[in-house]
């Protein structure tokens, strides 16, 4: 073995493990802070490096260069400054990890939310036409999580036509367009149209990002209608 | 006649330093194996407190470390924290999770104590007395000498076992519940036993005693 082998390898031998603080918090490697002195107290965190999630380790998410998360997260902030500290308690979220190109099982997507981990990850290179809602969306889907019983599935599918039916899953349809429709049959985007819990954070990411509601269809009425009065139950100051 | 032989100069320095290798290593033997050697122990009778009512001292192997207790931070906490030392429930348990220079956790009154510890537990028991709730909303600077309640992935679970921390931990605010801080004798919980390779610690050193000043 030569020389350098076994620097090298006595390296590896005689180097103690460091403590991760954050791993040990939210049980994701390779993080470090961005900055966590923030109003509502969400502690942003950013991917230093590449890293690995899930059991079958199919979650993955790459680190960004700098400038690019610098200039992402003026903007993240600013829209997850809406959420007031009492309300994400609430909801249980307090990690917000930024990371481009997170995948799950190769499939690209724009965040993942973890209730019990209080941790939401985000693509901060997810679709830049849509950014913005999208860190709602998948706000939402914090919430949907944490207050399961208030945004029934089954009573929110009744809100639809008879004859319509969402998909199994959100990956398990085609319908992934996420661009608002101009004349609304009782969806705001086709991705709406993928599964309840999808179409109920399409709506709630459509009335954060302060979309027209005048001129939506009955239906879509009834479901703004709903998500409205079920935040109210969460929070009584909470404001769209 | 036996005709003296006198050492040559290179002879001399040659046994010189090898007395002075002698004295080294003999000297290394027993001063560099005394963990304690240069640890300053505090003797809490001659410190002048504040509050000396919030005061706890924790005596471990090398000495005093001495902690203040916030109770208006955390009241129900530090209750339970009097509480139990009052009981000297925390006298032989073992710092059972310790990461070099970051944190000590002692305090698994149930797997921990030095007569009966179970590896395979620790670090899961419980006091006896039930959970209490996170105190996590007062802002809270969770820098070096920290200490805290430990607790499960889910608030308020916290039970008996507390940490201290060795160096500043920002993340820590509202999601632990702080007990108070380290005023003395932090640099003796280097000190303690930890392992390279695990943050549990196989044959742990233990809490000789846990005391308020005043009772």
């Amino acid at each position: 073995m030569s020389l350098i082998r076994l620097i090298i390898l006595s390296l590896f031998i005689f180097t103690q493990t460091q403590a991760d603080t954050i791993y040990n918090l939210i049980k994701i490697p390779n993080l470090e802070i961005y900055d966590i002195k923030t109003s509502n107290k969400l502690r942003y965190l950013y991917a230093k490096q590449p890293f690995t999630l899930g059991v079958e380790k199919n979650i993955n998410c790459y680190n960004s260069k700098k400038k690019i998360l610098d200039q992402k997260y003026k903007i993240i902030k600013k829209n997850l400054n809406r959420y007031s500290q009492e309300f994400l308690k609430k909801i249980n979220l307090k990690y917000i990890v930024l990371c481009e190109d997170l995948s799950i099982s190769n499939i690209n997507t724009a965040g993942i939310p973890d209730h019990v981990m209080k941790t939401l990850i985000l693509d901060i290179k997810f679709n830049e036409d849509y950014f913005e809602r999208v860190i709602h969306h998948e706000v939402f889907h914090i919430i949907n999580d944490s207050f399961k019983q208030l945004f029934d599935e089954d009573v929110w599918s009744k809100f639809n036509v008879k004859e319509f039916e969402y998909a199994e899953c959100s990956t398990c349809t085609d319908k992934l367009g996420l661009s608002t429709y101009i004349r609304t049959k009782g969806f705001f985007s086709e991705y709406s149209q993928s599964t309840a819990s999808e179409d109920m954070a399409e709506v709630f990411s459509h009335l954060m990002i302060g979309v027209n509601l005048n001129n939506l269809d009955p239906i879509l009425k009834r479901k703004i209608q709903f998500i409205k009065s079920n935040l109210l139950k969460i929070d009584q100051n909470f404001i769209l | 006649m036996i005709k003296k032989i006198r050492a040559s100069n290179l002879e001399k320095i040659i046994f010189t330093f090898i007395v002075i290798l002698a004295i080294f290593f003999f000297g290394s033997f027993f001063l560099i194996k005394d963990k304690c050697l240069f640890i300053k122990s505090y003797d809490p009778q001659k410190i002048n407190f504040d509050n000396p009512r919030n005061i706890a001292i924790l005596n471990v192997t090398c000495g005093n470390v001495i902690i203040e207790l916030y109770p208006e931070i955390s009241p129900e906490a530090v209750k339970r924290f009097k509480e139990l030392v009052r009981s000297k429930a925390y006298d032989d348990i073992a710092f059972h999770r310790v990461i070099k220079d970051t944190l000590v956790q002692a305090g698994d009154l149930e797997f921990g104590k030095k007569e009966n510890i179970d590896y395979g537990k620790i670090g899961t028991g419980k006091s006896g007395l039930g959970t209490i709730n996170s105190e996590v909303d007062s802002p809270f600077n969770f820098d070096k000498g920290s200490v805290g309640f430990a607790r499960t992935q889910k608030y308020n679970t916290e039970d008996s076992q507390f940490f201290i921390i060795l160096r500043d931990e920002p993340l820590y605010e509202t999601e632990y519940t702080p007990i108070g801080k380290v005023i003395y004798g932090l640099e003796t919980l280097g000190t303690i036993k930890y392992l390279d390779k695990s943050q549990y610690v196989l044959r742990p050193d233990f809490i000789n005693s846990l005391r308020m000043l005043v009772n």
